[in-house]
């Protein structure tokens, strides 16, 4: 189903939507865009924000539940998530789920991503702006979405083009269509043509293919690039594949029991009991990195561990060169 | 989830960052892409800034000393306790018997409440914070030199410099937005030169390290500069327009030949000459320095010294070049411009100049005796002068040098109040503590070390019934008898604004989401990013000739080790906040001393054993860290273990300008425990 939504209306859409949901939609906060609940803020999808809407899927920070002490014997409290649809993840973040998806499907099965991962609606939006830094089309992973969605937009002129990609997309569609207007063909002609015109500037840029990544991993100089390194992880945090975790207990005697994220880019990360490091210097953190996006990750779910969102490039506090794998000198 | 954009609370460098809230509760941090200075990046502190806030070790309640434990009570009943003491104490043995330490972790708002605490309030000029242990001698230093105590430039200046000289500054694990900057101007064929005792990170960068013995800074400083001045690389025009006093500081360096240097610092000779030269040829140098220049008897003369360097080569005033003390905490800059300082009113107003005005302001008499200095608090305390003590988010007990002294200090004390989030070391020898909002619980305002005057805002409520400083200190002045009725930070600003030219034109609406660097006097200036480049506020710069002087403690046979302090990459301070981040602790989670591989062998220390550090003052068990990355003789310890406190081991003695002591250099010996079984 395909379906024309005229701008004005997007946000008595969002307000229907938000009074059986939560709403998480790109927003603006002070000069930033960033991924928040709606609650009547202009929608901004100018910029794809720095940090992916993944987060709402796997959070920096969640509690996995409370611990409580009851008559001698501890009782143990679990936290629903709420029903969330997701508007404006575009095509990378959607390749990225779809990765998380594997990952955390495979045995043991991660019941508490799955929880999370089935409240949520993905109304993805097909991209016609990428950012400086992205690189998706050279990864296949963008910028036009094909499937996996639950909704998909397209950002036209005059409004949005909407299809369907599951039953329950199709079900909103349906339930709102009071608010929508018949497709028209030019609309689909403008819409084919937003696409090409973003995958025409992505495929200009310098070639960051799978092949010629994987080349430029067998000659990198790890070494400078760990004197560089300036050990913020912010390549780790952006990442909307990276989801590595660590568990503790908080409070005694009662208390929660959290699940938050952690960095691989961290010395403790591997680091042993004995204090024996197998990834020692900064320069072997950061190899791992890349290797665990190009092979670990295709090896354990055949799909590739990076969907060139070029998040990693701009976060990156020593300003290295990422993909060309270079620092700077 | 909602996103609330604030300030780092960590480090003076002010990156601007999002508060993630769920449910009234922090489930994460992410950069603000658009700040002007941080630019969407943070370092591993800043992305993990929120975890702290919810932890359950948090005060919730006002408590009161009941013999031996702490007693939960009402926030009235606290309060008049409080206020009977301070009355009790000022009518006995004076006002001056009663002090105030502020926190370079509050807010503007809160530093200048306290300070008209103090002064209006309890009469007294004693109020003093952390600063005094930092950068008071850049305070005093800079004043003295240029007519203002602050970094010249903002920080994205360094990115533009040709050479930039780093000394005594772990920069890139102290200030990590401000290494980003130099490691920019490096891509762009900057030069960067470090002086440090240890191999530090832009160290193994550099173009040039030099490794000058802790204390001898000024020596080898007047030499740098001697050469240049012999080589003809002094920008005379810039002296002769924009200076006065460059003769003598002229003829005072002649003497200091690199090779005199060498014998006074161990800084190679023909290093430091090739140093000095790249440094004069080049068009814009930016000096950099942290607590390796300020935390010494000659912390002023080592500042001056590198004031001296920049007037010299005429490095002030443009972008690219400049003099950069990089603050330590995220507030620490706006406390001192709040006139938490017993010698300033707000705005660096002398005491003795600006009495009038801020009599008239807050309307009530002043004080006009000197007040007293941090550690002048403590020395007046052990000796009985002082009796009552207000702490705020401060933790002198880890934080202050020569710990045993310092808490015998406190312990002395009739009356310790302490506010803080956590229970502390310091808290725990309280009469009455009580429980604060920390910075994603408050509103207010953050000076960041490059003058960026930002915004916090509020996050989340306080756990239980702990309560933002800002209401507490408004209670507290009220109930002393002075009419201070704030509705909000946002009045107390107007307030601040109003008597303070260089915050003239601060308004919470023209901070919005980019700050303002003061000077800023009023609603229609944009703010100063770089100080000094038409005139100084002094009209002609100030040169001083400074000259070397040997450190308070000399190291001799039986403390043959030079020990000085610093801190790590992944905590702060006494780690009150990040030994309670689990993955900064995982970090680093135990106390270590730094020693030489050669020295190490030579005493037959294996890497990871626990040995004994000795000093005049006290003794730790630390394991040893064995690396090449520092100097011989030199032996490094971090001060934020409360396990193995760093302090136990540093000495109190003072700079007698700004009244520093000298952290940095501590005479000290190293034992194994098995050697004691043989000596007995
Ligand atoms: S590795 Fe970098 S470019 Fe690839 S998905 Fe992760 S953040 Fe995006
Ligand atoms: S560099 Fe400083 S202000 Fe920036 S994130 Fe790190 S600690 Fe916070």
């Amino acid at each position: 189903m395909i379906v024309f939504l005229a701008k004005d209306k997007l946000p008595a859409l969002l307000s229907e939507l938000n009074e059986m949901l939560e709403v998480v939609a790109p927003v603006r906060i002070g000069n930033d865009t960033a991924f928040a609940t709606w609650v009547g803020q202009p929608i901004d999808f100018e910029k794809n924000p720095q940090i992916s809407p993944t987060e709402f899927l796997l959070p920096q920070r969640e509690v996995l539940f409370k611990y409580i002490q009851h008559s001698g014997r501890y009782v143990f409290e679990e936290v629903e998530p709420k029903s969330k649809l997701i508007l404006g993840m575009r095509p990378c973040d959607l390749n990225a789920v779809k990765v998380l998806d594997k990952i955390f499907g495979t045995e043991p099965f991660d019941k508490l991503y799955f929880r999370r991962r089935r409240s949520a609606i993905l109304a993805v939006l097909n991209c016609s702006k990428p950012e400086e830094t992205c690189f998706c089309s050279h990864l296949g992973a963008g910028p036009e979405c094909i499937d996996g969605f639950d909704l998909l937009f397209t950002e036209l002129d005059s409004g949005y083009l909407i299809e369907s990609g599951s039953s329950v997309g199709m079900l909103i569609l349906k339930e709102h269509s009071d608010l929508f207007q018949e497709v028209k063909s030019v609309y689909l002609a403008e819409k084919n043509e937003r696409i090409s015109k973003a995958k025409e500037t992505l495929n200009s840029r310098p070639n960051l293919s799978k092949d010629k990544i994987m080349g430029a991993l067998e000659t990198a100089d790890w070494e400078s690039m760990g004197n560089n390194c300036l050990s913020c992880g912010g390549c780790t945090f952006v990442c909307p594949i990276c989801h590595c975790f660590n568990i503790l207990d908080l409070g005694v005697p009662d208390g929660e029991r959290l699940r938050c994220r952690d960095s691989c880019i961290l010395s403790g990360f591997s680091r042993m009991a004995g204090g024996v490091n197998p990834r020692k210097s900064a320069g072997e953190r950061i190899r791992n990195w890349y290797f665990d996006k190009f092979q670990f990750i295709p090896e354990n779910t055949g799909l590739l561990g990076c969907v060139g969102c070029g998040r990693c490039i701009s976060v990156c506090l020593a300003s290295m060169d990422r993909w060309s794998l270079k620092v700077p000198r | 989830m909602d996103k609330v954009l604030t300030t780092c609370v960590y480090c003076g460098c002010g990156c601007g960052l999002f508060l993630h809230v769920e449910d009234g509760r922090i489930v994460g941090v992410s950069p603000s892409p658009m700040h002007p200075m941080s630019k969407g990046r943070l370092c591993i502190k800043g992305w993990l800034a929120g975890d702290f806030v919810s932890h359950p070790d948090r005060l919730k309640f006002p408590m009161v000393r009941r013999e031996d434990r702490f007693a939960r009570v009402s926030w009235d009943e606290a309060i008049s306790i409080i206020k009977r003491k301070f009355r009790e104490i000022s009518d006995k043995s004076g006002p001056d018997s009663l002090g105030v330490l502020t926190s370079a972790k509050g807010t503007n708002e809160e530093n200048y409440l306290l300070a008209k605490l103090a002064r209006a309030g309890l009469k007294t000029n004693n109020v003093d914070h952390v600063a005094r242990l930092c950068h008071a001698p850049t305070v005093v230093g800079l004043g003295y030199a240029f007519g203002s105590g602050a970094m010249t430039n903002p920080i994205s200046s360094l990115a533009h410099a040709d050479v930039i000289l780093i000394v005594g500054s772990n920069t890139a694990e102290q200030h990590p937005l401000v290494a980003s900057y130099i490691l920019e101007a490096k891509a762009n064929g900057a030069k960067l030169i470090v002086a440090d005792p240890r191999k530090v990170q832009l160290a193994d960068l550099a173009d040039l390290h030099l490794k000058p013995k802790p204390g001898s800074d000024v020596a080898w400083i007047n030499a740098f500069l001697n050469v240049i001045i012999q080589d003809g690389l002094i920008n005379e025009r810039f002296i002769i327009e924009r200076t006065e006093g460059f003769e003598a500081v002229k003829q005072s360096v002649s003497v200091y030949t690199p090779e005199l240097a060498e014998s006074i610092s161990g800084v190679n000779a023909q290093d430091l000459r090739k140093a000095a030269i790249i440094f004069g040829s080049a068009e814009r140098c930016a000096i950099v320095y942290a607590m390796g220049i300020t935390q010494h008897i000659a912390g002023t003369d080592n500042v001056q010294a590198l004031a001296n360097l920049s007037l010299a080569t005429g490095n002030i005033g443009l972008d690219g070049t400049g003099l950069y003390p990089l603050r330590g905490h995220q507030n620490v800059q706006g406390s001192c411009d709040m006139g938490a300082l017993p010698e300033f009113y707000p705005g660096y107003q002398k005491v003795s100049d600006a009495r009038e005005k801020f009599q008239q302001a807050w309307g009530t008499d002043l004080p006009d005796r000197p007040g007293l200095t941090a550690l002048e608090m403590m020395a007046a305390a052990e000796n009985g002068n002082l009796k009552g003590l207000l702490v705020v988010g401060e933790n002198p007990v880890i934080s202050f040098p020569d710990t045993y002294r310092i808490k015998n200090a406190l312990n002395l004390l009739d009356f310790l109040m302490v506010m803080d989030i956590f229970p502390t070391e310091t808290t725990e020898l309280a009469d009455v503590v009580l429980p604060c909002a920390s910075f994603a619980e408050k509103n207010g305002t953050f000076t960041s070390t490059e003058r960026r005057v930002q915004r916090v805002r509020s996050a989340v409520a306080p756990p239980g019934e702990a309560k933002e400083e800002w209401r507490v200190i408004n209670e507290l002045i009220c109930q002393l008898g002075i009419a201070s009725c704030y509705s909000g930070p946002e009045e107390i600003m107007a307030e601040i604004a109003s008597v303070t030219p260089i915050y003239g034109g601060i308004d919470y609406g023209r901070l919005d989401v980019n700050g303002i660097h003061w000077p800023c006097p009023d609603r229609n200036h944009d703010g100063t990013p770089i100080l000094h480049n038409e005139r100084f506020p002094i009209n002609r710069a100030r040169f001083r000739p400074v000259e070397y002087i040997d450190p308070y403690e000399l190291i001799n046979d039986d403390y043959p080790l030079i020990l000085t302090t610093g801190r790590s990459l992944y905590h702060f301070h006494t780690g009150t906040m990040t030994r309670r981040t689990s993955l900064l602790d995982r970090e680093v989670p135990v106390p270590f001393v730094e020693i030489n591989s050669d020295d190490a062998l030579a005493m037959g220390i294996r890497n990871g054993q626990r040995i004994i550090v000795e000093t005049r003052r006290g003794q730790l068990f630390l394991d040893a860290r064995i690396t090449a990355d520092i100097s011989e003789g030199t032996i490094f310890v971090p001060f934020h273990f409360t396990e193995a406190p760093a302090n136990v081991l540093t000495n109190w003695a003072l700079d007698s300008q700004s009244k520093i002591s000298e952290l940095k250099v501590s005479a000290a010996r190293i034992r194994r425990p098995e050697d004691d079984r043989f000596s007995g």
